[in-house]
């Protein structure tokens, strides 16, 4: 588990770090994903059906804010309903100017919720949407979700009507109209899916709302429940068509994943470590159950500083030369090298004199050549060390 | 250890900030009524649209029993009828913008008031 918590939080500071990339990121890969599943889904309009085209407007997208994505969609969507039929066209911008100004308009942060909800009805994966939703939304995220839903329910009555649609003769509009709303006000399908994801979305969101332990894991397992004792139950009375029930037993499983994900990731808390206080000031009383998140400290890098008595100053090469033995290791007696040191030290000194005086000359001779002379080392005080660069030059 | 007069504040200011901090702050720059006002002028515009453009699908729908009904129709009272039921679905949308907008601004400002309040007193702690 701390390993678990370690790694989050480094994907936490990865994302705070990075997130001037991730998110046009994720907006560009949210659009040219969206736009994709339009233009394969649909596809009336061929000249669209373009890589290049599509990868423009997805970055686009990527730079402006999330609604422009929905906005993109809606206008891909009402070209290639144009390219089918007109009535249709106009009948797609019905729908859609009547979730904006009915709906959108007051909870313009949605905008991706009824995106999102539409791809994954178009995906057959929807029943994960009023889990993930009832987690990280409110209580108006249902009306969201049946947004999706009924915009995916007209783009998807529109497609199974496609070739009836296109072989009618130009003149009829009206039939051609009458086609596309009697099987959108007959589609009792889509009016259960709104109604079950409404209701799974909005007791998710009051369970992990409720002052219990446990809430968020509670909240994803009912509402996995939920939701499909309701499909089950509304498949049982009404036949729902390609429903099955081994595709929403897998989508629940992976809606309990994705919600243990976003619990592990927005709800990780500690309750062995909960505390328990009560206090009032001049207004309330006040009863607070203090339950502290799963935290980890960051590692840290640390600095080791290396001991700095072994300083040799660089002045004293004389004394470098002979302070290998020690730096080599093994036994050695300090003190008597100590004392060599200071007779051979004393010794070269004297001869450096003679020969300033000019006397002394055949001393030099053996000066640094005689093979036997034994290695010295002098004991020095670290403050004397005027030049601290000279360290790192010797190691 | 907790600091318990401490975690009132937080309690109060993270219960706000969790749910509509920013939004708040631009909402508080209006009086109530101006507030309320353009909302509900919006509000509005948007149902005198979402439901012309209902009825013109609808007519649209209908339009060969139009036709072939015309004289028929009665349009002073087909008028009427159009008409009681724009005023219901504005009026029922109306009323519950209105009361949406009402409370929004009564509770951002409200929660921006206790939020400022709090801020200082918090500032005041921390410097102690």
């Amino acid at each position: 588990m701390t390993k678990l918590l370690e790694i989050r939080e480094q994907i936490k500071f990865l994302y705070s770090k990075a997130e001037w990339i991730i998110t046009p990121v994720a907006k560009l890969l949210a659009a040219f994903i969206s736009l994709n599943v339009i233009n394969t889904r649909m596809g009336y309009m061929p000249r669209l059906d373009n890589f290049g085209i599509v990868m423009i407007v997805a970055l686009m997208c990527a730079f402006l804010p999330t609604g422009a994505i929905l906005l993109f969609c809606s206008i891909f969507c009402l070209l290639h309903l144009y390219a089918l039929s007109l009535e249709v066209a106009v009948l797609g911008m019905v729908v859609f100017l009547l979730i904006y100004l009915l709906y959108l308009r007051f909870a313009p942060g949605e905008s991706l919720v009824v995106m999102g909800t539409t791809i994954l009805c178009a995906w057959k994966i929807p029943y994960l949407v009023p889990i993930v939703m009832g987690l990280v939304g409110g209580p108006a995220s249902a009306i969201s979700v049946g947004c999706g839903v009924l915009a995916y329910a007209f783009l998807d009555v529109v497609t199974d009507n496609a070739a009836n649609i296109s072989t009618m003769a130009d003149e009829e509009t009206i039939v051609r109209l009458k086609l596309v709303v009697d099987a959108l006000l007959a589609n009792k399908q889509m009016l259960i899916l709104i109604l079950v994801f409404a209701i799974t979305t909005i007791v998710v969101y009051v369970i992990r709302r409720l002052p219990v332990d446990h809430a968020w894991t509670i909240a994803i397992i009912a509402g996995v429940i939920f939701n499909m004792v309701l499909l089950l139950v509304a498949d049982l009375f009404y036949e729902l068509v390609e429903f099955s029930f081994v595709r929403v037993f897998l989508v629940s499983l992976l809606a309990l994943v994705i919600g243990m994900v976003l619990e592990f990731f927005r709800f990780q808390l500690d309750y062995g470590h909960t505390e328990r206080v009560q206090f009032e000031d001049d207004e309330y009383y006040y009863y607070v159950k203090a339950v502290p998140k799963m935290m980890v400290p960051q590692s840290s890098r640390t600095i080791k500083r290396i001991n700095r008595t072994n300083y040799v100053p660089e002045e004293e090469e004389d004394v470098r030369e002979y302070a290998p033995r020690s730096r080599r290791g093994g036994d050695y007696d300090e003190t008597e090298e100590y004392e060599e040191f200071h007779e051979e030290f004393s010794r070269r000194r004297s001869q450096e004199i003679d020969r300033e005086l000019g006397y002394g000359f055949d001393t030099m001779s053996s000066f640094g050549e005689d093979p036997d002379r034994p290695p010295v080392r002098r004991r020095r005080n670290p403050a004397d060390a005027e030049d601290p660069g000279d360290f790192e030059e010797l190691f | 250890m907790l600091n318990e007069e401490r975690v009132a504040l937080m309690t109060r200011m993270a219960s706000y900030e969790a749910g509509e901090g920013k939004r708040n702050m631009q909402i508080g720059r209006f009086f109530r009524s101006d507030y309320v006002s353009i909302q509900v002028l919006k509000a509005f515009i948007s149902a005198t649209i979402s439901f012309c453009m209902v009825f013109a699908i609808y007519v649209y729908y209908n339009l060969e029993t139009f036709m072939e009904n015309l004289y028929q129709i009665d349009l002073l009272a087909f008028a009427k009828d159009v008409l009681t039921k724009y005023a219901w679905f504005a009026g029922t949308y109306l009323v519950i913008a209105y009361l949406v907008c009402t409370f929004k601004y009564a509770r951002a400002r409200k929660n921006l008031h206790l939020y400022f309040n709090n801020l200082k007193k918090l500032g005041h702690m921390y410097q102690k």
